[in-house]
């Protein structure tokens, strides 16, 4: 989903090897080389707004400034930090790798780049290189000699299998994005204005740990969605909100809509999301679940926030690729937001969402706007949090 | 100044240059540091990435990404023929028919995936970021308001660190705290640079260092309010300053106010840092008015149009009345570290106008 993107990212980011430990990420990069073994480096990029591929390999996502790092099969990685020698100090906490240096633009990268060539005689990687401002990119090609591969892809390929550390993470973001969404409801209930409840789910989502949150609602019974932008002291039933947590760097999303009356739309919007749960599973083409929705999505249509991605794929970033519902089927062990929204185009609209991880035999569900989504089973979770 | 008199202006210009078509583009990563032309021509904040295209009889088209933002941007923009968009690029390309002259600004600040798309597309295309964003130097009346209001929430703000900083609790949670408390004063956004230490470097986004008693907490608060960022910058003490560090903080303020001083109409820009710098370098601090340790003393506010540009001593803009940016010494000493002053300041035609109701002052909370 797109959010207003913030100037900068404040709010817990440290690496914590605790959650995510060390061997997490060496692990990660060594599956790296597996897939291009004659690669002599990788350089990485990542900036506050893109920065999925760099936190998944190095764990920093940068707040202000942009930063490249340098992986290599056969030495230790290093990190490129923007802004100058008095911005390291600042990201240091935020990554485990230890070899810190100031980021002094593209040719220095592209020239340690081209001396790892040395070792091994392929092509350097690039991952994220479509983010990059173009003199940077241009400035790294040209000291590296000639263009470097593009490995973007297939680092997204890889984040689809998730370690039970994060696992565990992304079912601690989940408690906290149902912390955010219950107080929500609790403003809302007690009379909050549309901003006081929406911030009132924000204050929580950040006591639950949170380091970033994003909200859109909407004042027109979920016809259009929008962020804040100035206080909103009216009051609006029903509420329609969006929200997305973030802790240890993953993100959960949530869509509801909250009332004092029945609520006709959202509750074939909750029916058809249990319809599209009862429909995943590995191997599952999320193309297919949004097919089967639609064709009993009758008087309703499609609502144009989730069109064509009814099953987004979530976990480093909010969008992730392919960010609709083309691309690859399902499989076991990654983590989806799944959307319906439905608008009749006159009066009612609403968008009902849950948070699941797909597993051998189905999914399991960590956050939902549907009670009972799926039939009961014990929660996969128990493992993790005796 | 009115946004419809800015828009008439740059259209003046697009004559002149002989321009048919005006092709504005921000990429949706809204930023302190990277102006925004899109906002420049229409006011709007988008989501995702978004153009503007304003072509010589003064039609807009506005498009914005996700497609489902285009009724929020059209009630934005009453006037603007909006288009929600999947793909940008591709649909501000469709919009350019024929042989036109175009000119293209913040192509240069794009991700390379995009900026490489409009490249190949558009060979023949002039940049105008200098006749956009020099269009944008001096604020309208709406940014100036919103620039007041984003200053008062700013300090507000600061009254709540004040208020709740203490030792034990991290540079996290301080920030978040600070940047919740002004979003429910109304700012949308924050450029909230916060860090302590007992000799700071510099100012740094914060981490999840605890605060400790004989830290100096260093906050630039940089609220927006409807799109307008305005900031203030402040040092704070955990415990009882010392004797020295008041007084360096002293002469920090002395430098602001000798700046603020020399901010005037029909100066350049480069005189105001000249300023700030003559009452370091008068007490023996020379060598800290230049890089590593300072890069400026102040510079424009955005979101749109970052003009009128850095206080800095290469910055040769002549100030002119309704330019707004900050002014802020911001200075690292040896004997104290690095300690934030800083003010927001409007120009009217006697000269600088700050747009905060107390200035900076070395305040000392419980340790």
């Amino acid at each position: 989903m797109f959010t207003s993107q913030p100037t900068l990212l404040i709010g817990p980011s440290d690496w914590d090897a605790e959650v995510m430990p060390k061997t997490e990420f060496t692990e990660r990069i060594a599956a790296l080389w597996d897939l291009y073994p004659e690669a002599p480096c990788a350089i990485v990029y990542g900036d506050r707004v893109h920065h999925a591929e760099l936190a998944y390999l190095t764990n920093l996502a940068p707040k202000l400034e942009a930063a490249v790092a340098l992986l290599f099969p056969d030495g230790e990685p290093e990190l490129h930090v923007g802004g100058g020698p008095n911005m390291i100090g600042a990201a240091r906490p935020l990554t485990f790798v230890t070899e810190l240096k100031p980021l002094r633009g593209g040719e220095a990268i592209g020239r340690r780049a081209a001396e790892s060539r040395a070792r091994r005689s392929g092509a350097p990687l690039l991952i994220g290189g479509g983010y990059m401002p173009t003199a940077l990119r241009q400035d790294i090609v040209e000291a590296i000699g000639e263009p470097p591969i593009d490995a973007t892809a297939q680092v997204w390929t890889l984040m689809r299998r998730t370690t039970k550390y994060e696992q565990l993470a992304m079912y601690n973001t989940g408690v906290a994005l149902g912390a955010t969404v219950d107080a929500i409801v609790s403003a809302f209930e007690a009379g909050a204005g549309v901003t006081d409840a929406v911030l009132a789910g924000e204050r929580a989502a950040y006591d639950d740990g949170a380091q970033d949150v994003r909200t859109l609602f909407s004042l027109n019974g979920g016809h259009t969605l929008q962020p804040f932008t100035a206080p909103i002291e009216q009051q609006v039933d029903p509420l329609q909100v969006y929200v997305a947590v973030r802790r240890f760097n993953y993100w959960a999303e949530g869509f509801d809509s909250i009332s004092t009356k029945p609520q006709p739309a959202f509750d074939k919007a909750q029916d058809l999301l249990r319809l599209a749960l009862a429909a995943i599973k590995p191997g599952v083409d999320p193309a297919d679940v949004e097919k089967r929705v639609v064709t009993v999505m009758a008087p309703y249509r499609p609502h144009p926030v989730t069109e064509g991605a009814l099953v987004s794929r979530i976990g480093m970033a909010l969008e992730e690729p392919p960010h609709t519902n083309a691309g690859a089927p399902l499989q076991a062990w990654e983590f989806c937001s799944v959307r319906v929204g439905i608008t009749d185009s006159a009066q009612n609209h609403a968008i009902a969402s849950a948070m699941i991880r797909v597993r051998d035999e189905g999914l399991d569900v960590f956050w939902s706007a549907a009670p009972n989504p799926i039939e009961w089973r014990p929660p996969w979770w128990d493992k993790h949090t005796d | 100044m009115n946004f419809a008199e800015r828009l008439a202006d740059i259209r003046a210009q697009m004559q002149e240059r002989k321009l048919d078509l005006l092709l504005a583009v921000h990429d949706g990563g809204h930023f302190i540091e990277k102006p925004n032309p899109v906002m420049v021509l229409s006011g709007f904040k988008s989501l995702g990435p978004a153009a503007a295209l304003l072509h010589a009889d003064g039609a807009i088209d506005l498009i914005v990404t996700p497609h489902w933002d285009a009724e929020r941007a059209a009630e934005f923009c009453p006037d603007a023929r909006v288009v929600g968009a999947e793909d940008v690029v591709d649909s501000a390309l469709a919009k350019i028919k024929g042989n036109v002259a175009v000119g293209t600004s913040g192509l240069r600040a794009l991700p390379y995936a995009m900026a490489s798309r409009f490249a190949a597309a558009l060979p023949s295309a002039r940049s105008a970021d200098k006749l956009v964003f020099d269009a944008a130097r001096t604020k309208t009346s709406d940014e100036i308001a919103n620039a007041r209001a984003a200053a008062r929430i700013a300090e507000r703000g600061y009254e709540r660190l004040l208020e709740i900083a203490r030792p034990g609790m991290s540079e996290d949670e301080l920030a978040v705290e600070l940047k919740w408390c002004m979003k429910t004063l109304g700012a949308e956004d924050n450029f909230l640079l916060l860090c302590a230490s007992s000799h700071n470097r510099a100012v740094q986004p914060s981490t999840g260092h605890r605060i400790q008693s004989g830290d100096i907490i260093l906050a630039e608060i940089t609220p927006s309010y409807r799109g307008q960022l305005t900031q203030i910058c402040r040092t704070v003490v955990i415990g009882k300053p010392s004797d020295e560090l008041v007084c360096k903080y002293r002469l920090v303020v002395h430098a602001m106010d000798e700046g603020v001083a020399a901010a005037r109409p029909g100066v350049a820009m480069a005189e105001v840092c000249r300023a700030i710098n003559a009452v370091l370098e008068a007490e023996g601090y020379g060598e800290y008015c230049h890089p590593p340790h300072i890069r400026r003393r102040g510079h424009g506010l955005g979101f749109g149009s970052a003009r009128p540009g850095d206080v800095a001593l290469d910055n040769t803009t002549v100030l002119e009345p309704d330019m707004l940016f900050m002014i802020h010494p911001n200075q690292y000493l040896p004997e104290t570290g690095y300690l934030l002053c800083g003010e927001p300041v409007r120009l009217t035609e006697h000269g600088a106008e700050l747009l905060t109701q107390h200035k900076a002052a070395l305040v000392a909370v419980a340790g």
